[in-house]
């Protein structure tokens, strides 16, 4: 039977509008993909070992052990330092608000002084890693523009959105973009490749998550200095989350003790 | 039997604690740059501190050797021992403790609910301090923190007295400390977060540190009330962070004394802090004293009783660093390489009211793991042609300082 080309093109319409209805990227911008990184259902709380490991250019390491509580997708957190031994004892609050600057507080046990440090210093590494302060604070949605670069790109056999993030001059980044590979199940990003203010290629971060209770969890975390020729190595061990952590944790006072096992 | 098992229980309650402890061991030694002898002070040795956690409560304990090579002659010391209670409100301490108040690093004229040991004048942080025994009670309401504190007893600055390399010039030992009236100490203290700055107000009713003369024919020395309002600051302008703190004392002799002094006085540290792209930390410190008023009489070695100026004033209290100099300024870079295991410091102090500097160069690396070696060299430059010029004095204390140091 001949059919009309006008019915052909049709069913090729249709056909085309519903495999792109049914594409996950359908209609999305690279601000649906954030904003759905954004939205990706987290624990309420988690408490974490981490070990980091610091690893120069000659291949030499420095490694610190680290216990880790947070609330609210890390928008509340506390770090205890728990080795090398003369970094024991050393603590860290971080309390991000949306309508003013973070608090960050640090305890020294040496000074038995709580110390107020600015949140402006985002781009200072954090303890002599390759994370800076801004590299551990969430990102807020609506000072970054965003741009969807690719919809589909397997890394590290996850298939992946591709976005480019361009932070707006009210976020004060160190960064002037970031590409960011986002696994489409799970919407957590896999890979991100940061630039500095001059265009040059700074850090290159490498994510792995798991499932666990039905959220997505990071497990390690890659950091690499391009620049430096530096990189560090986060392990999430001992993961719990959803324990009912306390809001009354994230206090200064909490900081001078470690926390309890 | 009830025994058993009242062991049993206090065996549990220990067993299903939480035990926490560190410590160093930190031989080292000062040469002279001077005359390349050793410089015979004692110094801490090691440290070991312990913490017992159960439920809300912890117990703190800090012990430290004090020894010194010339002698070979070693001390024991409990630094502090103290129970901390976490209540939802806050924490409250009790026992013998070091605490501190201020919020510029090193010189705090709002810091005086411990003595120092001037031994450790040149030591950072508490290793300087002295613990006594307080109860301290710190209460959070969200942007404030109330905080007060009472002292049960006066703990006067430990003075090097009789200690030839010594840097600075102390009286005789006197023969006689009159004990305080009122032994009591109290301190308030409010801080309030608002934005990008912390402010606090404190104010200390106490007794001095370092003694007045009392009577000078049986050489008996007391110690002057005084009262300290105080107020500091933390303010982040950009990547520069400012931190403020200023003191003033009212100071009066309550003992008996021919030399019934009374004044008042101010100190204050500012300090500008900025870490560059380097990580490399610049600071710049401000110290200084003021005198506003003085009255009564004081002994001058030479021409008897006379009246008190801010020339011949002697501050019983506040921050050591201005012992050295009425007004000066203290910058310094510290920075972190090779992953945090060198770290390197330069200070430059130069007093502003007289001649006299202060440099200081610092290396300390860690080969291996909780293992680090430390390297200083400090030298004083004073005024050749005023032999009584601080620092012309503290020239002879100008020395390296050499230690291993073991963190477990």
């Amino acid at each position: 039977m001949k059919i009309h080309p006008f019915l052909k093109y049709v069913d090729l319409t249709i056909i085309s509008v519903i495999l792109a209805a049914t594409s996950p990227a359908f209609g999305q911008t690279g601000y649906d993909v954030a904003k759905s990184v954004d939205e990706r259902p987290e624990p309420a709380d988690m408490k974490t070992d981490l070990t980091m490991i610091l690893t120069n250019s000659k291949g030499q390491t420095r490694t610190s052990t680290l216990r880790l509580i947070n609330v609210d997708g890390g928008k509340k957190q506390m770090l205890w330092f728990l080795s090398p031994a003369d970094d024991k004892g050393v603590s860290f609050l971080k309390i991000e608000h949306d309508d003013q600057d973070d608090e960050l507080r640090l305890w020294l046990p040496a000074f038995k002084k709580v110390r107020r440090i600015s949140s402006n210093k985002k781009s200072e590494a954090f303890m002599g890693s390759d994370l800076s302060y801004e590299d551990m604070t969430n990102r807020e949605l609506n000072e970054n523009n965003y741009e969807l670069l690719k919809e589909d790109e397997v890394v590290l056999n996850i298939p992946c959105f591709v976005i480019q993030t361009v932070p707006k001059p009210i976020a004060e980044s160190e960064y002037s973009r970031h590409v960011t590979w986002i696994a489409m199940d799970g919407r957590y990003p896999v890979n991100e490749e940061s630039y500095d203010h001059a265009g040059k290629l700074l850090k290159s971060k490498t994510f792995i998550f798991k499932k666990q209770n039905d959220y997505w969890i990071p497990t390690e975390i890659y950091v690499e200095n391009i620049q430096k020729t530096h990189n560090t190595r986060l392990n999430f061990k001992n993961i719990h989350i959803d324990t009912g952590v306390d809001d009354d944790l994230f206090q200064e006072k909490n900081l001078k003790r470690l926390p309890i096992e | 039997m009830k025994r058993f098992f009242i062991l049993l229980a206090v065996g549990m309650e220990i067993l299903y604690a939480q035990w926490n402890y560190a410590g160093y061991i930190h031989p080292s030694e000062m040469i002279s740059t001077l005359t390349g002898k050793e410089i015979a002070l004692p110094f801490r040795l090691s440290e070991f501190k312990f913490s017992y956690t159960k439920g809300d409560f912890d117990l703190k304990i800090s012990t430290a050797i004090e020894t010194r090579w010339s002698s070979g002659k070693t001390e024991a010391d409990l630094r502090e021992m103290y129970v901390i209670w976490y209540p939802s409100f806050g924490e409250v301490s009790v026992g013998k403790q070091i605490l501190a108040w201020g919020a510029v690093d090193g010189n705090n004229p709002t810091d005086n609910l411990n003595a120092y040991n001037y031994y450790y004048m040149f030591l950072a942080g508490t290793d300087r301090k002295i613990g006594s025994l307080s109860i301290a009670v710190n209460y959070y309401a969200g942007d404030w923190k109330l905080t007060g504190v009472v002292i049960g007893e006066h703990r006067p600055n430990k003075l090097p007295f009789n200690e030839p390399d010594f840097p600075l010039e102390l009286p005789p030992e006197p023969s006689h400390f009159l004990p305080v009236g009122d032994p009591l100490e109290y301190g308030l203290k409010a801080q309030i977060t608002a934005g990008e700055s912390d402010i606090s107000f404190s104010w200390f009713k106490g007794h001095d540190r370092s003694f007045a003369l009392a009577d000078p024919e049986k050489f008996t020395v007391g110690f002057r009330k005084t009262d300290i309002l105080g107020v500091d600051i933390v303010r982040f302008l950009g990547d520069v962070t400012l931190r403020g703190e200023s003191a003033y004392f009212l100071t009066g002799t309550d003992f008996n004394s021919p030399f019934q002094v009374k004044a008042e006085y101010g100190q204050y540290a500012l300090q500008m802090e900025y870490t560059t792209l380097s990580d490399i930390t610049l600071n710049a410190q401000l110290i200084g004293n003021q005198y506003f008023w003085f009255s009564g009489l004081t002994l001058d070695p030479a021409l008897g009783p006379v009246p008190v100026t801010k020339h011949n004033f002697q501050m019983g209290t506040g921050t050591p660093f201005a012992v050295i100099s009425d007004s000066g300024l203290l910058t310094s870079a510290s920075g972190q390489l090779l992953d945090n295991r060198l770290e390197l410091k330069g200070l430059l102090y130069k007093n502003l009211k007289d001649a006299g500097t202060m440099l200081g160069g610092e290396i300390n690396y860690s080969p291996v793991e909780n293992w680090t070696i430390h390297l200083a060299l400090n030298q004083f430059i004073g005024d050749s042609s005023d032999p009584r010029n601080v620092f012309t004095t503290l020239e002879a204390f100008s020395h390296i300082r050499a230690g291993v140091e073991f963190n477990y």
